[in-house]
């Protein structure tokens, strides 16, 4: 094949001029030689065009074969010389097998962090819900004056978009309820999808098994048929095909099983069962067809094409529509809507992309490493290379040639890295906060592949160039010998040195972003929960169905149920309510202060109301500030009472004292006391105002039993267990679980994050650390006779040392300063992450900085003491 | 040239160019020349196929193309046998002469009985 090229290169012609000329010559052939045989000129010209025939079409098809052949060579050519650099990069790995090794585990290690969090972020945001149109689908929301967004909506209201909206193809309501289900094996607490009756249609969701819901099913009446989820069937009814035509009972009905919906078709809230939603005397006529009674779920999808804007115009317009027909229920509230994905990822989006970005910048850092492995090793073969230059080779032949060693070490450290993200994935899936979405949707998939792919190419690229151009400078073509040992040496050093400001740098912004996050966590975890959780269980209880008619019945049962258990050995306090810290503030109602100006009519004027009995205070401990807590006294039947939290104190008696005080919420109440507040959600949101009721006043049929022990709660379980099945073996237990993990379960995504970055900012700084150790090392290598004559000169090892050290500390400090810089330039991206720090946080900042120069120190100590051990005469004689 | 001159076969041509080319290099209005005058122009190898072959030959890599002087000093491009194209010929040539001795046996056979 070298023929050709030689050829090619030879005559330097394209294939269309080569060939015209060829034809040329020979019609001029053809016409000189019929000069000669008696042929006048023009005669001769006509004859041999004549002869030749169609002179166009044989040019064409000469060209057209060359230009093929040329193509196959230049293939054939490049393969060929991609074969020899790849060899040539092989044979240079094995004889380097330290540098190899560095550099693979360096790149490994980034690309494959890399490809683990991109396949979380690919999984949770980039992948399309598993939905029909899902990039068309909105919830709808109710919009309160004080700006709160709420994403239930009326049963009334919802009917007045579904007929007054004229952005959306089909608009449909759902309410996932907890049922007690009897029927299937033990009694159990599962979660029902009441849905309307396009709900499947509009989602896409598929049976698997059976039939849809029919029209006639979302009729009062019709309506006692299920479809189950898929996993629910498999789980409870082993998969069993003949479920369909059996049935389950829940509240006293029997639903027959219709049909299984497929593996895939799941709600944004995940419910084991499906259920028609209709509107009958089942919903209490009074509040829940009332236009304040919010439970429905609203999706909506938009037709093709409508935005953003034009959704919202026209909700508003239905809005404003409600808001004249119903003044006294819809005054003042709007109706908005927000993407659906936005619902399910949107608070994740920013915490997950900023990994990525973190991980991005521990890539960079690993590259900057490998160009300074790379830098390193070219000053080494500058000998090698500049022999091949001589040869002939030019350039950019070299420059390709080491360019396919980078690709090739970028691709096996990527294929490595691929190997790493299998894991790390797996890792993070199992490290994830419990409440991340989405989290089926993530594995290695071949999205993940190419992203790794296309990394490995990039990163390779990034760290080869820089190199390769330098190994190939003007230095090395001019063929001018340096000596030996230092071929381009104070250029490569300052390269070198460039990088590693490069590398410290990127590693203050990640570590600053550390620092701020783990200063956050802290003070997260720092923040008083207002209870004690050691030592305390809570588990959830439902009365449903049969036994349980009315409240009497349920609040009997409860009495009991928390006679028995306070029986059990160890137990100090045992209570039951529908509330409990970190799961919510509960349900929220009207208030006002009974004697105290009404608010005015736009102002939704709420207090988060639960219902408790006389422990549970006690149970949770949290403490009572003033007056008195409920008794046995406080009954169904005794004067209507209330406890107020401090936050609803500040909120509604600045300067009051409400003991004594009546207050309105559902009816009139007297305030008796006033309770510590106690972290409702998670520790970076303060707590609302609440209002604490007796149970026997406010009963609910699922309730929260909270039991505190001398010793540990989860070794209580068992025995709370039984003791609650040996009074109603029908009783659904949930969510057996200690206060403490529920504790550190509020702190479960901030500490996710924390740990990822502070991960990636640690091989950052790991990574930066060996660059300032690389170079360190080559520059007292590179200047040993220097050294030596200083030394001879009379500087002490101690000066030596010194001075190599606070080079080092010089490049920390450059790559500092810009470092911190470009943090606080950055800050804003995780401000909303931080908790009680700002981005200025100046113990982090100081941190960060001592870190840096401290590991900057650590890195250059051992080539400082190799210079300060340099023996002059040695020095001498070897170079 | 009165009588229509018969179709050439397919693979002749090339068959004639390397043998033309086997005498040593040459450009391709010689391999032309050559051919009508070895031939006596009975086959009428006109330059609109001559070329295309020759390229594809060339393309195969049995003859070799530089560019020299010709016998009158003008720029040409001349063509010559590869090693690989002079096996070809031989292997061609031989297989010709098969082909040709089995037809002519066959025309000189007596009739069927």
């Amino acid at each position: 094949m070298a023929r050709w090229t030689r050829f090619r290169k030879l005559f330097g012609l394209e294939p269309k001029a080569d060939v015209d000329a060829e034809i040329d010559f020979h019609v001029e052939m053809r016409i000189r030689e019929l000069i000669e045989d008696g042929e006048t000129p023009e005669r001769a010209r006509r004859r041999a065009l004549q002869r030749f025939g169609d002179l166009d079409r044989t040019r064409r098809e000469c060209v057209a074969i060359n230009e093929r052949r040329r193509r196959h060579m230049d293939r054939a050519e490049f393969l060929t010389e991609l074969k020899q650099d790849l060899g040539y990069a092989v044979r240079m790995m094995r004889r380097t097998p330290g540098f190899t090794a560095a550099a693979l585990v360096t790149l490994a290690l980034g690309i494959g962090a890399n490809s683990a969090i991109f396949s979380v972020v690919n999984g949770v945001l980039l992948q399309s819900l598993p939905f029909r149109d899902a990039e068309r689908l909105h919830q709808v929301q109710m919009l309160y004056p004080d700006g709160t967004r709420y994403s239930s909506l009326s049963a009334p209201d919802f009917m007045s978009v579904r007929a007054d909206s004229r952005v959306f193809e089909q608009i449909e309501a759902g309410d996932t309820l907890p049922l007690t289900l009897l029927g299937a094996g033990e009694p159990r607490e599962i979660n029902g999808a009441f849905v309307s009756g396009g709900a499947f249609d509009m989602l896409g969701l598929q049976v698997a098994l059976g039939r849809g819901f029919t029209a006639e099913e979302n009729q009062p009446g019709r309506s006692n048929v299920t479809i189950l989820s898929h996993g629910f069937w498999q789980r409870v009814f082993g998969g069993d095909r003949a479920v369909l035509g059996r049935s389950i009972t829940s509240g006293g009905i029997n639903y027959t099983i219709v049909g299984v919906a497929s593996p895939e078709s799941v709600l944004p809230d995940p419910a084991d069962a499906f259920f028609p939603l209709t509107f009958d005397q089942a919903y209490d006529a009074t509040t829940m067809r009332g236009r304040r009674s919010e439970f429905l779920s609203v999706l909506a999808r938009a037709r093709p094409g409508v935005t953003a804007a034009a959704i919202d115009e026209d909700l508003t317009r239905v809005g404003l529509q409600l808001e004249t027909a119903f003044p006294e229920t819809n005054g003042g509230l709007k109706i908005t809507s927000t993407p659906l994905r936005e619902m399910i990822v949107g608070d994740v989006r920013r915490p997950l992309f900023v990994l990525l970005g973190a991980v991005g910048f521990v890539l960079l850092v690993a590259c900057a490493n490998v160009a300074n492995l790379l830098l390193a090793r070219g000053s080494a073969r500058h000998g090698e290379l500049s022999v091949r230059a001589a040869l002939g080779a030019g350039r950019l032949r070299l420059i390709r040639q080491l360019l396919t060693e980078a690709i090739l070490l970028g691709l096996i450290g990527g294929a490595l890295g691929l190997v790493l993200a299998y894991w790390g994935t797996n890792a993070l899936v199992a490290a994830r906060p419990a409440d991340l979405p989405r989290v089926d949707a993530i594995r290695l998939n071949g999205t993940v592949v190419m992203f790794t792919l296309g990394a490995a190419l990039l990163t390779s690229l990034i760290f080869g160039l820089l190199p390769a151009l330098q190994a190939t400078n003007e230095h090395l073509l001019r063929g001018l010998q340096e000596s030996g040992r230092s071929g381009g040496g104070g250029r490569t050093h300052r390269m070198r040195a460039a990088l590693v400001v490069v590398e410290m740098a990127l590693a203050v912004v990640l570590l600053t972003g550390a620092g701020l996050l783990i200063r956050s966590f802290l003070a997260l975890t720092q923040v008083d929960p207002g209870f004690q959780p050691g030592g305390a269980m809570a588990l959830r209880v439902s009365f449903q169905g049969g036994e349980y008619k009315g409240g009497d019945q349920v609040r009997a049962r409860v009495d009991q149920l928390l006679e028995r258990l306070r029986s059990l050995p160890g137990v100090t306090a045992v209570a039951a309510g529908n509330v409990l810290p970190l799961t919510g503030a509960g349900p929220m109602n009207d208030f006002a202060v009974d004697g105290a100006p009404p608010p005015p009519p736009d102002v939704n004027q709420e207090i988060a109301v639960g219902g408790v009995t006389p422990d549970y205070f006690k149970a949770i401990g949290a403490p009572l500030k003033r007056g008195r807590l409920f008794t046995d006294l406080d009954h169904a039947k005794s004067p209507a009472v209330a406890l107020i939290n401090e936050a609803g104190v500040r909120r509604w008696f600045p300067d009051q004292d409400p003991i004594g005080r009546r207050v309105l919420s559902g009816g009139p109440r007297d305030v008796v006391g006033i309770v510590g507040d106690v972290l409702q959600r998670t520790p970076g949101q303060p707590a609302i105002p609440q209002l604490f009721l007796p149970y026997a006043q406010r009963t609910s049929r699922t309730v929260r039993i909270v039991v505190r022990t001398q010793g540990d709660p989860l070794a209580l379980a068992p025995s709370v267990r039984e003791q609650i099945r040996a009074l109603d073996p029908n009783l659904p237990l949930a969510d057996a679980v200690p206060l403490q993990d529920m504790v550190a379960r509020s702190i479960a995504r901030p500490r996710f994050y924390t740990s990822l970055l502070t991960l990636f900012a640690a091989v950052a700084l790991m990574l930066s650390a060996t660059g300032i150790f690389g170079v360190m090392s080559y520059a007292v290598a590179q200047q040993s006779k220097e050294i030596g004559i200083r030394m001879a000169l009379g500087a002490r090892a101690a000066d030596v040392l010194r001075s190599i050290v606070g080079r080092a500390v010089a490049l920390a400090g450059l790559g500092v300063i810009v470092g911190i810089v470009a943090a606080l330039a950055l800050g804003g991206i995780i401000r909303s992450q931080l908790f009680g720090v700002t981005i200025f946080d100046p113990t982090t900042l100081g941190s960060v900085i001592a870190v840096l120069l401290l590991s900057a120190t650590l890195a250059s100590l051992l080539p400082a003491t190799r210079a300060a051990r340099i023996d002059p005469i040695k020095a001498f004689r070897e170079s | 040239m009165n009588l229509p001159a018969p179709e050439i076969l397919r693979g002749t041509l090339d068959l004639l160019i390397l043998k033309a080319l086997s005498w040593g290099p040459s450009h391709g209005y010689a391999v032309a020349r050559w051919i009508e005058q070895a031939t006596n122009d009975a086959l009428a190898v006109g330059e609109g196929t001559l070329y295309p072959a020759l390229h594809r030959l060339e393309e195969r890599g049995w003859i070799a193309a530089t560019w020299g002087a010709s016998e009158n000093n003008r720029q040409a491009k001349f063509y010559a046998l590869t090693r690989k194209g002079r096996t070809q010929l031989r292997a061609e040539t031989a297989s010709w002469q098969r082909y040709a001795t089995a037809v002519f046996a066959a025309l000189d056979a007596p009739a069927l009985d």
